[in-house]
């Protein structure tokens, strides 16, 4: 295995994101997702505003970035356009479930055969660490200073376990955590093969450290993410019934 | 009319250099000391939307006069403190600018550049002293140190207070910050050994290997976040002296501890280490 994934753009490294991101962590993986495919001359990449953005320039694929969850309907529409397309939308976890929430859901409901690839940091990392839906309860964000509260804030939202309950027969849904690596790429791969399969909608969220904001080094961000692993149990929550026969 | 104070006809400064040298911190501080001093002051921060790592610009004026306009495209000082600098400030530089810049730090392929632009300049191994002497994070302190040279009109003493109000929340740096501050201030006033040039290149050790097995890095990706080394089952890695692009330590491995497991490579977010056995 090479040190960068085929399909990462060399002349745009080193990329954008924080050191010890687990961000980059997943699109590396990604990357290799679609290596190992050999899918980088049909995907198209669509972004979201957030720290994913900062991948606007990181795959030698084509790639549109769009704004606030708008990346589902954006790649919904790109497969329409070009159903040999594969289309992979990648957010963050404020556009994916909290502005952008809807197209997320109406997206499974339709059973869109596109990719989404989310990715669940806890907070609003660009933005300088917010509360955001995924922050754990009791966590401290800059706007929960004294830790996340239900009363202000309601409980962490479920995402895959929330798609699961709409989704169809064909959906393959699934969450794992960036610093396991071969779970993380059989997961992806799974997500992507599902859909040049043409089975229907797949969903993978991604558990991932962000040291910056949750002001931990690297050892207390592994930890952190254990913590999450608590919360939001990893696995494949829905594999597609065709994939399961076979 | 005194001499004295129309010698002091308003400065413009542009700091640069990567997010996270504290480039930010030393403008601030010297905003908040001109401002002490009943100076005009404005000081604008620049930077990319990247939380950390991109360069990072401090737009900094101080007059005896109102300002008309925060922003200015002719500055009279400017530091720059890392190699992504150079080419930012490239176009900021005037016949009367000095050029305050790290001789330890940039590489002597970019001080090149510059080379014929720059009239006037003052070079400070701020990164070597601070790494040798002090600590790498204090080398912003040294640049603080000369600049407060250069702004005669501010007092050396009130840019002290305001550093100390800074880092009020670090106490234990306050010992090493006086020393930095000091250096900096000894360097721009015996403008020791001032060559225009930058560092030579130093061969970093990328390839590390034995008959078994050849590790890798790529000290131009990586960001020093520890990630590997904490991964690592055999405790094999290190942070060793090497300097990645940033300017903080690249990991270096122990290659008989090391069982070519692929971990560190497995984990790196940045792309910066690879890990190949040998079949033979």
């Amino acid at each position: 295995m090479n040190n960068l994934p085929k399909s990462w753009k060399k002349e745009t490294l080193p990329h954008k994101f924080c050191p010890g991101c687990g961000q980059a962590l997943a699109l590396k993986i990604l990357g290799y997702a679609i290596d190992e495919l050999g899918i980088q001359d049909k995907a198209v990449y669509g972004t979201d505003i957030g720290c994913s953005l900062l991948s606007w320039n990181m795959f030698d694929v084509d790639t549109i970035q769009t704004h606030h969850g708008r990346a589902t309907p954006t790649m919904v529409g790109v497969k329409h356009a070009n159903p040999e397309a594969i289309a992979i939308a990648f957010m963050g976890d404020g556009g994916g479930y909290a502005i952008g929430a809807q197209h997320l859901i109406n997206a499974c409901l339709r059973d869109d055969k596109i990719t989404v690839i989310l990715i669940n940091n806890a907070n609003y990392a660009m933005t300088g660490g917010q509360t955001a839906p995924t922050t754990l309860i009791g966590e401290i964000t800059t706007t929960a200073p004294a830790g996340r509260k239900i009363e202000d804030f309601g409980r962490p939202i479920h995402g895959p376990e929330m798609l699961q309950t709409i989704a169809s027969d064909n959906a393959y849904i699934a969450r794992c955590a960036s610093d396991d690596f071969d779970t993380t790429l059989k997961y992806i791969k799974k997500a992507l093969q599902n859909q040049i399969d043409g089975r229907g909608f797949s969903f993978v969220e991604v558990l991932s450290m962000c040291p910056v904001n949750w002001k931990k080094n690297a050892q207390e961000s592994l930890d952190f993410i254990k913590e999450m692993e608590k919360v939001y149990p990893l696995g494949e929550i829905k594999v597609s019934k065709e994939e399961s026969v076979e | 009319m005194s001499e004295t104070k129309s010698a002091f006809g308003g400065k413009k400064i542009l700091i640069a250099g990567e997010g996270g040298q504290g480039v930010q911190s030393i403008a601030e501080i010297l905003a908040r000391a001109a401002n002490e001093q009943d100076k005009f002051t404005t000081y604008i921060p620049n930077f990319g939307v990247e939380q950390r790592g991109g360069v990072s610009l401090a737009f900094l004026q101080i007059d005896n006069k109102p300002i008309g306009y925060p922003k200015f495209d002719q500055a009279d000082i400017i530091v720059a403190m890392c190699n992504r600098a150079v080419e930012v400030v490239k176009k900021y530089i005037t016949d009367e600018s000095l050029l305050i810049y790290d001789s330890s730090f940039i590489s002597d392929d970019k001080i090149k550049i510059l080379q014929g632009i720059v009239k006037k300049y003052l070079c400070i191994p701020a990164k070597q002293i601070a790494q040798k002497e002090l600590s790498i994070k204090v080398a912003n302190i040294i640049f603080l140190g000369a600049l407060s040279q250069e702004l005669g009109d501010l007092s050396a003493e009130q840019i002290k207070t305001a550093m100390n109000n800074q880092f009020k929340s670090h106490p234990e740096f306050q010992g090493m910050n006086k020393k930095a501050f000091e250096k900096g201030l000894q360097y721009a006033k015996e403008r020791l050994n001032q060559e225009f040039t930058g560092s030579k290149p130093k061969d970093i050790q990328k390839l590390f290997e034995d008959e078994s097995k050849a590790w890798e890095r790529f000290p131009e990706y990586c960001k020093g976040c520890s990630l590997c080394i904490i991964s690592c089952p055999q405790k094999a890695l290190t942070f060793g002296q090497d300097l990645n692009f940033l300017g903080t330590n690249l990991p270096q491995i122990d290659l008989n501890k090391c069982i070519a497991c692929g971990q560190c490579q497995k984990i790196c977010p940045d792309g910066a280490i690879k890990i190949s056995k040998k079949s033979s």
